[in-house]
């Protein structure tokens, strides 16, 4: 049997009187993504830091790569990579400086440090110092530093933020290479598009519990509505009609309608993570 | 591929990127530069030997003074012996250190005292006169006399003390800088002088006082300033230190950068490590360069004052550890570490003040560091006199350490 890269039971922790993390529980399986979605303060940061070691949890238990991750064993460390949400970069230094700082840090001698930064379109600014980069600039070089040690588990805060979207495509191959190289990955971004696209399952976290665990195809189809929406000339103007896919009568009013001269266009409609996560939460992700 | 890494190569990798951060920022470069450039050049620049004579005016002349007693102490009877000796009157006559500026009037050396006339004398000893507020040239081959305090008597002052007349005036003319002491010796200087005019003897029987100098004695071999200095100025370079080290830890802390180190096999105690020697290394080594520019080092005392710098750094990078997770930005920076340096330079300044110091500023924590510093470049001292001090300053070093990576540790783990 698989040990699963990240392993969660009950975890818990408390900043003073306020309970963060209230006892959540998922495992990570090597070479899968799993989206951790939820709104500022939903405790996904806190999550994140008991398993990179930066939090003692308070409650539960926590491993990575079988290892309890309160024994701080350095050997988990070296296997871990971290993209941070702020770009905590040391500016003073080259992009190639900081990068082989790091890989010095996890042991590693025969590091390539330019084939990483080519990864992520960095290779030409490889020795100018991170304090002239442009914030995508930022972003991608603490993406590359996540990368460094070929991390056989990956935590990845808001990854393409403030990023263009050629580049935040660029990226989103790149997380995708590590999780089929092996890596298991632990995204937590605001984006329900990155978050559709590269999760493997996806977990909604609000208040410091998952709510909901799942594929989003899953997720899809528990809590959203499939149904049909036909747009039709009525006049002048537009008329809408919507109409819920394997309803009464649906099949027959779809194909009449899709005869009509007046047929302008026909979308599936499908619902999104984040109306799902309203409906489950009552909230919205940006709050 | 990564293996397992040892702490000594985490610390390490933590140094190579303290020295590159370092010396990419400009702001602590230039100050680092300037402040080793700017305490040698004060250094260089202060006197080298001390003005051990106290320059003593007198107006009139004391010719003057001789010429009209002679008429009198002659209508009085006095005998051919007895003039003679007149002849050979001098008021400074056994007064080691005290030098003689004679004037022809009162208000001329009163005006020179105070500042508003200059005098000089020149080579060939005559004085001459130049008024500062004029537009004038400086009298060339002469040199300008400092006169801090003069005694105006009157022309008869000899004849009248020796006809034991009452109502004599002297007046003692002094600049404001002049310590009381020297005033009232001058008043007794010349009750003396008139009681010897007078024929009198003192009514006391005289002593014989013998002067024993403890210690090295420095007469003619004065402490100058640029000596009082020398330890000053490498306690100096410890203080701008402390500023330059508490920056790169408080941007570390503010940058966030830790955290980025901490997700890594390197623990909060390597970055500690690491912060420590660096900072320490560097003081010292700046500490170093600047006593060696100043001459301080000589084959007898390198060793103790090798140790004390390295005691003096240890206690500055405390104390930088301590700032540097409290201040937020630049002026946060500038503020604590002033809050914090200030007093440990409170002991600095007993180096320049006679005296020893008050009991209260031997208990502050650099006090040892600047004891030891003075006592082994001004004094000679040796280990055995530097040991005691030095171990005082090290448990200091224990308790400011300590707060330091109390702090700094709470600090980090907060992030």
């Amino acid at each position: 049997m698989t040990v699963p890269a990240i392993s969660v039971d009950g975890l818990r922790y408390s900043y003073g009187d306020l309970e963060a993390v209230k006892g959540v529980s998922f495992d990570v399986q090597p070479g899968e993504i799993l989206g951790f979605l939820g709104p500022n303060g939903a405790g996904k940061s806190t999550t994140i830091k008991m398993l990179t070691g930066q939090l003692t949890p308070k409650g539960g238990s926590a491993r990575i790569l079988g290892v309890d991750v309160a024994l701080d064993d350095p050997e988990v460390q070296a296997q871990i990579g971290v993209c941070f949400e702020e770009k905590n970069l040391y500016l003073q230094m080259t992009a190639l400086e900081n990068l082989e700082f790091f890989a010095s840090l996890f042991g590693i001698r025969d590091v390539d440090a330019m084939e990483v930064l080519r990864r992520v379109g960095l290779a030409d600014r490889a020795r100018d110092r991170v304090g002239n980069f442009s914030k995508g600039m930022r972003q991608r070089m603490m993406i590359s530093r996540a990368f460094i040690n070929k991390p056989r588990v990956l935590f990845l805060d808001e990854p393409t933020d403030g990023l263009d979207p050629v580049t935040s495509a660029a990226i989103r191959t790149t997380i995708r290479e590590e999780a089929d190289r092996g890596a298991a990955v632990l995204l937590t971004t605001h984006d329900m598009f990155e978050a559709d696209e590269l999760s493997d399952r996806v977990a909604f976290i609000n208040e410091g519990e998952i709510v909901a665990l799942d594929t989003a195809e899953s997720l899809k189809l528990k809590y959203g509505t499939r149904s049909v929406l036909v747009r039709l000339r009525d006049g002048n103007g537009v008329r809408e009609e919507h109409l819920p896919l394997g309803g009464d009568g649906s099949s027959a009013r779809l194909a009449e309608l899709a005869g009509s001269p007046d047929l302008l266009t026909i979308h599936t409609e499908e619902a999104t993570l984040e109306a799902i996560f309203i409906k489950l939460t009552g909230r919205g992700l940006e709050g | 591929m990564s293996s397992p890494v040892s702490r000594g190569a985490i610390i390490a990798a933590l140094l190579k990127k303290e020295l590159i951060a370092y010396s990419r920022d400009k702001l602590y470069l230039f100050l680092t530069v300037l402040t080793v450039v700017a305490v040698v050049s004060v250094f260089w620049l202060l006197p080298d030997s001390v003005e051990e004579s106290i320059t003593l005016a007198v107006s009139p002349p004391v010719q003057t003074m001789v010429e009209d007693a002679r008429e009198t102490l002659k209508a009085m009877g006095a005998t051919d012996e007895q003039l003679a000796e007149l002849d050979e009157a001098d008021l400074t006559e056994g007064e080691e250190g005290i030098a003689l500026v004679e004037f022809e009037n009162a208000e001329q050396m009163a005006a020179v005292i105070e500042g508003t006339l200059e005098a000089y004398r020149t080579n060939e000893g005559a004085l001459v006169f130049r008024d500062p507020g004029a537009d004038e040239d400086k009298p060339k081959d002469a040199h300008r006399m400092n006169v801090d305090i003069g005694i105006a008597f009157p022309e008869t002052f000899i004849s009248d003390v020796a006809a034991k007349k009452d109502g004599v005036r002297v007046i003692i003319y002094s600049d404001a800088a002049v310590p009381e002491e020297i005033e009232g010796a001058m008043h007794s200087f010349v009750r003396e002088m008139a009681y010897q005019f007078a024929g009198v003897a003192l009514p006391v029987g005289m002593p014989d006082a013998d002067e024993i100098v403890l210690g090295e004695d420095r007469v003619g071999n004065q402490v100058t300033m640029r000596e009082k200095m020398r330890p000053m100025l490498a306690f100096m370079i410890l203080l701008i230190e402390t500023f330059s080290m508490s920056s790169l830890i408080s941007l570390e802390v503010a940058q966030r950068t830790v955290t980025a180190v901490l997700v890594t096999p390197a623990k909060v105690a390597d970055f500690l490590i690491a912060k420590t020697v660096f900072g320490t290394g560097l003081s010292l080594v700046q500490g170093t360069i600047v006593l060696a520019l100043v001459g301080a080092f000589t084959p007898q005392n390198w060793s103790i004052l090798l140790a004390t710098l390295l005691v003096g750094a240890m206690m500055f990078t405390g104390v930088a550890l301590f700032v540097g997770s409290a201040g937020k930005d630049f002026m946060g920076q500038l503020f604590y570490t002033m809050m914090f340096t200030i007093p440990l330079l409170i002991p600095s300044f007993s180096v320049l003040f006679p005296g020893s110091a008050a009991p209260w500023v031997k208990v502050i924590p650099s006090y040892p560091v600047l004891d030891t510093l003075v006592n082994t470049t001004m004094y000679g001292a040796g280990w055995d006199e530097a040991a005691g001090s030095l171990a005082y300053g090290l448990v200091w070093v224990v308790v400011l350490y300590g707060i330091g990576l109390f702090a700094l540790k709470r600090k980090v783990e907060s992030l």
